[in-house]
C-alpha cells in the first residue's frame, strides 16, 4: 500500500507506536473487563460509542483528503499526508467492529440492536417479529444485510484509502503527475461513495438502534461530526508536528488559520444541521419522531442536551470567530480537544439513550458505565494512533513531489 | 508559530521538487490592465446593438403578459388563479420558490466564494449578483400579488394599523418576508458596493470624451470614489463584510423557503433534510441560470479571454456537485419514506414517481440528477453549445422539482374524497412566462447600462498582478 520512503523522517515514531499499542491494548482490555462489572450489554453499546467515534474521525479524514484533490486545493499539502497516515486506521476499525457482530451472533442477537432478534420482547407484550413497524423493514434492518452493509462499508473505505496512499507514497519517489490525475480520479468517484457509506453507516450502527425512528438529515449530520472530528485531529497532529520540530519551516499561521477557518464553519454547519432536524421534528411533534427526543428528555440526558447545544456550537463558535484564537496553539489546540470530547458527547447522546431500564426510560448517561466508554474511546483510538504511528515512517513527511507542494509551503492568506 | 517563517528550513525542503501540473489562467492571453478596462467599459460605451434592441423589444412584450397578468388578477380578484381545493398553494408559490432559489448562485459566487478565496469568481460574479436581484424581484411578485388586495401587502409587515392586526409570527411565510427583503437589501449592497469603482471608471472615461451628463451620472452613484489607498482600504473591509453577512443570509433565505413546507405534516413536506437539500438546489439551480445567461454573452461580446474554459469548468463542476447532493436528498427522500414505515410517506412517494403526475417527477429526475451527470466529461464541459442547453434542463428541472414537492403532495392528501388534480389557468401561465420577461428587460438594461465584469477585481488575478509571476516557487 505504501512505499518506503528514501531518508527516513526528521524523528522516528516507533516509540510512541509502541506507547499507543499498550495504551490500546489496556483499553481493550479493561473494556473487556467490564463485562464482568457491568455486564454484556453496557460494555457492548460502549464499544459501539468507541468504534463510531474513530470511525467518523477516519472518515472525516477521508472526506478531507478527497475534498482536497476534487479542488486540486494547495494550501492542505502538507496536512493531506498526515490524512493519508490516519487513514491507514480503517483495516483495523473493521478489525475492531468484529466483536460486536460476533457477540451479536453468538452470544445474544439483540446484544445490541433489538430488531436483529425477531423474538425480542417489545413494551407492550409484543415482540419485533409482531412489530408491523419492523415487518415493513425487516428487508433493509436483518441480520444478514447488516453485517453485508459493514462489511462493504469497510471495503469501500479501504480501498478508496489504499489508491489514496498509493498514488501518493508513490509520487515522492517517481514525481509523476498520473498520481495527481489518479487521485483525482479517486476523489471523484470517492465522494458519492463517501457520502452513502457514511449515511448508510449511521442508519445501520446508530439511528436503527430505535429503529421506529427516522430522520432524513441523520446522514448530514454524520457527516458533520466526522469532518468536525477529523478537522480537530488534523489540528493536534499539526501542532504536535511543530513541537517536535518536524513542520517547523512548513506551517505558518495561515495553514492553522484555514484549518480553523473550515472548523468555524463546520460547527456552524453541524449546528444547522442538528436544529433543522431538532425544530422540524419539534414543530410538526408527530409522536412517531418525537419520541426519540422525548427520551433524551428523560433524566440527566435533558442536560447532556444542553451540554451539546452550548459545548457543540456556542462555545466553539464564539471562540473560532477570533482569529487570534485560531493561530494561537495554546487555544486552537483547547479549541480541538473540546470539540473531540462534545463529538463524543453527541455520539452517546445518539447511541446510549437506546438502553433502557425496566420501565422503558434510557439508563442515566453519569454513571459507572461511562468508564466503559471512556475505555472503549481509549482502546479504540490506541489502536487507531498506533496505526497512524506505524504509517508515519513510511513516507516523506511532506508530499515533496506533489504540484501544489511549493504554493503550500508559501500559503497566504 | 509566529515565528514559523524565521524557523532554520528543515531538511526536506531540499527535497521538495513539485511535478508540474500548470494552474489554469483566469485572463487568457496575458491581456493588460488597458485591455481589461477597454474591453468591459467598450460594452457601454459603444453604440447600442441591434440584438439588444431585438432582445429588449421582445423581452418587454414578453414581460408584459406579467403585467396582463397580475392587471387582470387585482382587477378582478385571486380567484382567477388555478387554487382550487386540494391546491390551494398552487402556481405562485412554485414560481416563487423557482425565482428565489435561481438568485442564490449570485450570492454563493459573490459572498461564499470569496471567503474561500477562489479567484476564479471574479469574471462571472457581478453578473451572477445582477441576477440574483433581479431574480428576486421576480420572485417578490407572488407574494406580493397573491394577498388579492395589493394595496394590503404592507400588512406583512408588523406595522402598527389601526385594526390592530398582527402577523402570526409562528407562520414561516412570515419569516420569509424578513429572510427575502433582507437578502433582497443586502444583495444589493454588496453588489452597490462591487460596483462604486468600476462606475468611477466610467465617470472617468465618460468625462474624457465630454460626456458630461452620463459622467454626471455615473460619478453621483461612485460616491467620491478617487482609488485612494485609503478607499481600496475601506472597500476592502466593506466587501468581507457584506460577503460575511451574505453567507449565512443566503442559507437563511432557502432554509426558511424549505420551512414554509417542512414544518407543516404534510407527507412528502415534511422531511428533515428539505433546509440543505433546498439550499443545494437553489445553488444548483442559480448555477444554470448563470451559465444560460453567460454563454451567450461571452459569445457575442467575445469576452473569451476573460470567461475562459477554466470559468465554465468550474461552474459546470459545482453543477453537477449541487446536482448529485439534489440527487441524494432525493434518494434519501424517498429511501425513508420506505423505512418510515408510514404508509402516508411511503404513498407520496410512490404517487409523485409513478401517480398522475408522474410525467413531471421524471422530468425532474432526468433535468436535475441525469443530465448533470454528463459534466463529469470534459468533452462535454468543453462544448458550449451542449453546456448551454444542459443549463436550460437545470432550470427546467428546478422549475419542475417545486411544482411536483407542491402539487404532488396537495392534490393527494390524507382525504382520498377530496383528491384532485392541479392545472393552471391561463392567468398563471401568463403571469409565469411574463417573469422571464421582466427579468430579461432588468438583465438587458444591466448589460447596457453598467460593468457587467469587475474590472478591478479581473485585474488583481491577472499574472501581471502576481508578484511571483514567472517563478514556479513563490
Amino acid at each position: 500500500m505504501s512505499t518506503p520512503a528514501a531518508s527516513a523522517p526528521v524523528h522516528s515514531t516507533a516509540a510512541l507506536a509502541q506507547k499507543a499499542l499498550v495504551i490500546g491494548l489496556a483499553g481493550i482490555v479493561l473494556t473487556a473487563l467490564g463485562i464482568l462489572v457491568s455486564g454484556p450489554q453496557a460494555v457492548a453499546y460502549s464499544w459501539l460509542v468507541g468504534i463510531s467515534y474513530w470511525t467518523a474521525i477516519a472518515i472525516g479524514m477521508l472526506l478531507m483528503v478527497l475534498i482536497h484533490h476534487i479542488f486540486d486545493a494547495s494550501w492542505s499539502v502538507v496536512l493531506r499526508r498526515q490524512l493519508e497516515h490516519g487513514l491507514s486506521a480503517f483495516k483495523w476499525l473493521a478489525l475492531l467492529f468484529l466483536p460486536l457482530v460476533l457477540a451479536t451472533l453468538f452470544y445474544r442477537l439483540d446484544l445490541v440492536w433489538p430488531w436483529m432478534n425477531p423474538a425480542h420482547a417489545l413494551a407492550g407484550h409484543e415482540t419485533v417479529a409482531g412489530d408491523i413497524l419492523y415487518t415493513k423493514k425487516s428487508s433493509f434492518l436483518n441480520l444478514k444485510t447488516f453485517i453485508g452493509m459493514t462489511a462493504l462499508f469497510f471495503v469501500v473505505w479501504i480501498w478508496l484509502s489504499a489508491r489514496l496512499r498509493k498514488a501518493s507514497f508513490t509520487q515522492d519517489a517517481d514525481g509523476d503527475v498520473k498520481w495527481t490525475r489518479m487521485n483525482r480520479v479517486t476523489a471523484a468517484m470517492g465522494l458519492p461513495l463517501a457520502a452513502l457509506t457514511l449515511t448508510f453507516a449511521a442508519i445501520y450502527w446508530i439511528k436503527s438502534l430505535e429503529y421506529h425512528w427516522f430522520s432524513t438529515m441523520y446522514g448530514v449530520w454524520f457527516f458533520a461530526n466526522c469532518f468536525r472530528g477529523a478537522l480537530s485531529v488534523s489540528v493536534l497532529i499539526m501542532l504536535w508536528l511543530w513541537r517536535r520540530g518536524d513542520y517547523k519551516g512548513i506551517l505558518n499561521n495561515n495553514h492553522l488559520h484555514s484549518v480553523g477557518q473550515l472548523m468555524l464553519a463546520l460547527t456552524v454547519f453541524w449546528a444547522y444541521v442538528t436544529f433543522s432536524q431538532y425544530f422540524l421534528i419539534w414543530n410538526a411533534n408527530l409522536p412517531e419522531e418525537t419520541f426519540w427526543y422525548n427520551l433524551r428528555e428523560y433524566g440527566d440526558w435533558w442536560g447532556t442536551g444542553l451540554v451539546i447545544l452550548f459545548g457543540h456550537f456556542v462555545v466553539p463558535f464564539l471562540l473560532l470567530l477570533s482569529y487570534r484564537f485560531k493561530v494561537t496553539h495554546r487555544t486552537i489546540r483547547r479549541i480541538a480537544l473540546w470539540i473531540l470530547a462534545v463529538i463524543l458527547i453527541d455520539l452517546c447522546y445518539n447511541i446510549l439513550p437506546a438502553i433502557k431500564d425496566a420501565a422503558g426510560h434510557p439508563k442515566p448517561f453519569l454513571s459507572f458505565n461511562l468508564l466503559w466508554v471512556l475505555t472503549s474511546v481509549i482502546g479504540v483510538g490506541g489502536i487507531c494512533c498506533w496505526s497512524y504511528f506505524r504509517s508515519f515512517p513510511t513516507a516523506k513527511l511532506i508530499p515533496i513531489r506533489d504540484p501544489r507542494i511549493n504554493e503550500c509551503l508559501t500559503h497566504h492568506e | 508559530m509566529a515565528h514559523a517563517q524565521h524557523a532554520a528550513a528543515p531538511a526536506i525542503l531540499q527535497e521538495v521538487k513539485p511535478a508540474v501540473v500548470p494552474r489554469a489562467v483566469l485572463v487568457q492571453n496575458n491581456r493588460s490592465f488597458a485591455w481589461i478596462t477597454d474591453k468591459i467599459c467598450g460594452i457601454i460605451e459603444g453604440k447600442t446593438p441591434t440584438w439588444w434592441w431585438v432582445c429588449f423589444i421582445v423581452a418587454c412584450f414578453v414581460a408584459s403578459f406579467t403585467v396582463a397578468g397580475i392587471t387582470y388578477l387585482v382587477a378582478t380578484g385571486v380567484g382567477v388563479w388555478g387554487h382550487r381545493s386540494p391546491v390551494n398553494w398552487g402556481w405562485p408559490i412554485v414560481n416563487f420558490v423557482f425565482w428565489i432559489g435561481i438568485g442564490h448562485a449570485g450570492t454563493l459566487i459573490s459572498a461564499i466564494l470569496c471567503l474561500l478565496r477562489q479567484k476564479w469568481r471574479t469574471s462571472i460574479n457581478r453578473a451572477a449578483e445582477a441576477m440574483t436581484i433581479f431574480a428576486v424581484v421576480c420572485a417578490g411578485i407572488f407574494p406580493v400579488f397573491h394577498v388579492g388586495r395589493v394595496w394590503y401587502a404592507w400588512f406583512l409587515f408588523p406595522l402598527p394599523n389601526s385594526n390592530l392586526i398582527w402577523q402570526n409570527f409562528r407562520s414561516p411565510l412570515e419569516w420569509d418576508v424578513f429572510a427575502v427583503s433582507t437578502y433582497g437589501t443586502v444583495s444589493v449592497l454588496f453588489w452597490y458596493v462591487g460596483l462604486i469603482p468600476d462606475l468611477a471608471v466610467l465617470r472617468d472615461r465618460f468625462y474624457a470624451t465630454g460626456n458630461k451628463t452620463r459622467s454626471f451620472l455615473y460619478g453621483l452613484f461612485a460616491m467620491g470614489w478617487r482609488g485612494s489607498n485609503r478607499h481600496w482600504s475601506n472597500y476592502e473591509m466593506a466587501y468581507l463584510i457584506l460577503a460575511g453577512i451574505a453567507t449565512p443570509l443566503v442559507l437563511s433565505v432557502h432554509t426558511i423557503v424549505s420551512f414554509d413546507f417542512a414544518v407543516s405534516l404534510i407527507p412528502g413536506w415534511h422531511t428533515t433534510i428539505f433546509p440543505p437539500y433546498f439550499v443545494a438546489g437553489a445553488i444548483f439551480s442559480g448555477f444554470g441560470m448563470v451559465l444560460t445567461l453567460m454563454l451567450p454573452l461571452r459569445a457575442i461580446y467575445h469576452l473569451e479571454d476573460l470567461i475562459t474554459q477554466y470559468h465554465i469548468d468550474c461552474m459546470c463542476k459545482i453543477t453537477l456537485a449541487t446536482g448529485t447532493m439534489v440527487g441524494y436528498a432525493y434518494a434519501m427522500e424517498f429511501f425513508i419514506a420506505w423505512y418510515s414505515a408510514n404508509p402516508y410517506e411511503g404513498f407520496t412517494f410512490i404517487n409523485r414517481a409513478f401517480g398522475p403526475y408522474a410525467w413531471a417527477y421524471w422530468i425532474m429526475i432526468t433535468c436535475n440528477v441525469v443530465t448533470p451527470q454528463l459534466f463529469w466529461f470534459k468533452r462535454v464541459r468543453t462544448n458550449t453549445t451542449l453546456v448551454w442547453v444542459l443549463s436550460i434542463f437545470v432550470n427546467v428541472g428546478m422549475w419542475f422539482e417545486r411544482f411536483v414537492i407542491i402539487c404532488t403532495s396537495l392534490t393527494r392528501d390524507f382525504l382520498p374524497s377530496s383528491w384532485g388534480y392541479f392545472s393552471p389557468t391561463i392567468v398563471d401561465i401568463f403571469t409565469f412566462f411574463g417573469t422571464f420577461g421582466v427579468f430579461s428587460v432588468l438583465f438587458l438594461l444591466f448589460i447596457r447600462f453598467l460593468p457587467i465584469m469587475p474590472m478591478a477585481e479581473i485585474k488583481a488575478v491577472t499574472q501581471q498582478a502576481d508578484v511571483h509571476s514567472g517563478s514556479d516557487h513563490h
